[in-house]
């Protein structure tokens, strides 16, 4: 299909799409109104509940410290607090990056830009929250079971095979995972070269 | 008449502008169904900052281009658009397949361009002047010629294919 076929076909397309005129006044109204925009934020919910449950642990364990009776339990301790703190102002602050382009005030160029670099950050963040998720499974677990049940996990159970096999699978699932990411980044990145070029 | 009526009036107008960003943005019904709703939407809040000197297809295309944009590099919403099933599944009239296979094909292309290529090319089937192509993208005209030619014969490779 050459290009002046397809501005011919378009051209056929854009009478027949102007004859089917389907909006109602009713519909208009109710696809502007908030009720279709809560919708959209009550999306956010998981967010939200993660980020609360996250500040939850970190409270639990910071109020409960002192029972952390050892170096490495209040390493791990210390470590999952701050874990637990970081982890939400990622999440939020990624979703919030994506939504502070500027839909009116902004040409198209401006926005791909915009989106291009928004998109990258979103996947740095994306990245740096799955380290750390990664290393809040190693160290919470240790410090949850001797705040719930009074359990040095590092005595009592074989911790570090268990770590040693969970690396195992975690190490080819974490491959994937940058792949993915990389490719994301690989292509914002295409993108703005396009545009500043 | 009050400014929701008058903003009504603009979207029945141009419903068709609309339709025609989202079939080139949006990949599934549902898709589609969502984006359409997020334009009206990004349209309504921004139309109190509508200056009428610009014509009022410009105003549209740049916002139903950025909304699209940002729709491409969000994370998918499913399900959050109202239930308005039909409003948006033809693009051709009556049951013509070879109309429909070759209105697939266009789309096809279009499909395999980048978000900048998409937008660029819409506007350009859609017979807008340079200049006004220029005035919404904010790319020069000189810029538009030139991509539009890459473009050109990024579909030329496309068909050879």
């Amino acid at each position: 299909m050459e290009l002046e076929e397809m501005k011919r076909l378009w051209g056929e397309m854009a009478i027949e799409m102007e004859k089917q005129k389907k909006l109602t006044s009713s519909l208009i109204t109710k696809m502007i109104t908030q009720d279709y925009h809560n919708k959209i934020n009550r999306l956010l919910l998981p967010e939200t509940i993660g980020s609360l449950g996250c500040l939850g642990s970190a409270l639990f364990i910071l109020f409960n410290f002192q029972q952390l009776n050892t170096w490495y339990l209040s390493g791990c301790g210390i470590a999952s607090a701050i874990i637990l703190f970081a982890l939400p102002i990622l999440s939020i602050s990624a979703i919030l990056t994506m939504r502070s382009v500027n839909i009116a005030g902004n040409t198209f160029k401006q926005s791909l830009l915009q989106y291009s670099k928004c998109k990258r950050q979103f996947v740095f963040k994306q990245k740096a929250s799955f380290y750390l998720g990664a290393i809040l499974l190693v160290v919470l677990l240790p410090v949850m079971s001797k705040l719930i049940f009074e359990k040095d996990i590092f005595i009592t159970q074989r911790l570090w095979l268990s770590y040693a096999i969970t690396f195992t699978f975690f190490y080819g699932f974490a491959r994937w995972v940058f792949k993915s990411y990389n490719k994301k980044i690989a292509a914002a990145e295409g993108m703005l070269k396009e545009l500043e070029g | 008449m009050d400014i929701q009526a008058v903003f009504i009036d603009i979207i029945k107008e141009n419903e068709g502008l609309i339709l025609k960003v989202v079939k080139v943005y949006a990949n599934t019904k549902a898709d589609e169904q969502d984006l359409y709703q997020e334009i009206i939407y990004q349209l309504w809040k921004s139309f109190p900052s509508f200056r009428a000197e610009a014509k009022i297809s410009t105003w549209m295309y740049r916002i139903a281009l950025n909304t699209s944009t940002g729709y491409l590099h969000k994370e998918k919403r499913k399900g959050s658009y109202l239930p308005i099933d039909g409003l948006l599944i033809n693009s051709t009239l009556a049951n013509d397949n070879i109309r429909e296979e070759q209105v697939a094909i266009l789309y096809g292309h279009i499909r395999q361009l980048n978000a900048a290529e998409k937008g660029i090319i819409l506007l350009y089937l859609d017979d807008r002047p340079y200049e006004e192509i220029a005035a919404i993208t904010g790319f020069t005209v000189t810029n538009i010629g030139t991509r539009l030619g890459r473009i050109k014969q990024k579909i030329k490779d496309q068909i050879k294919k």
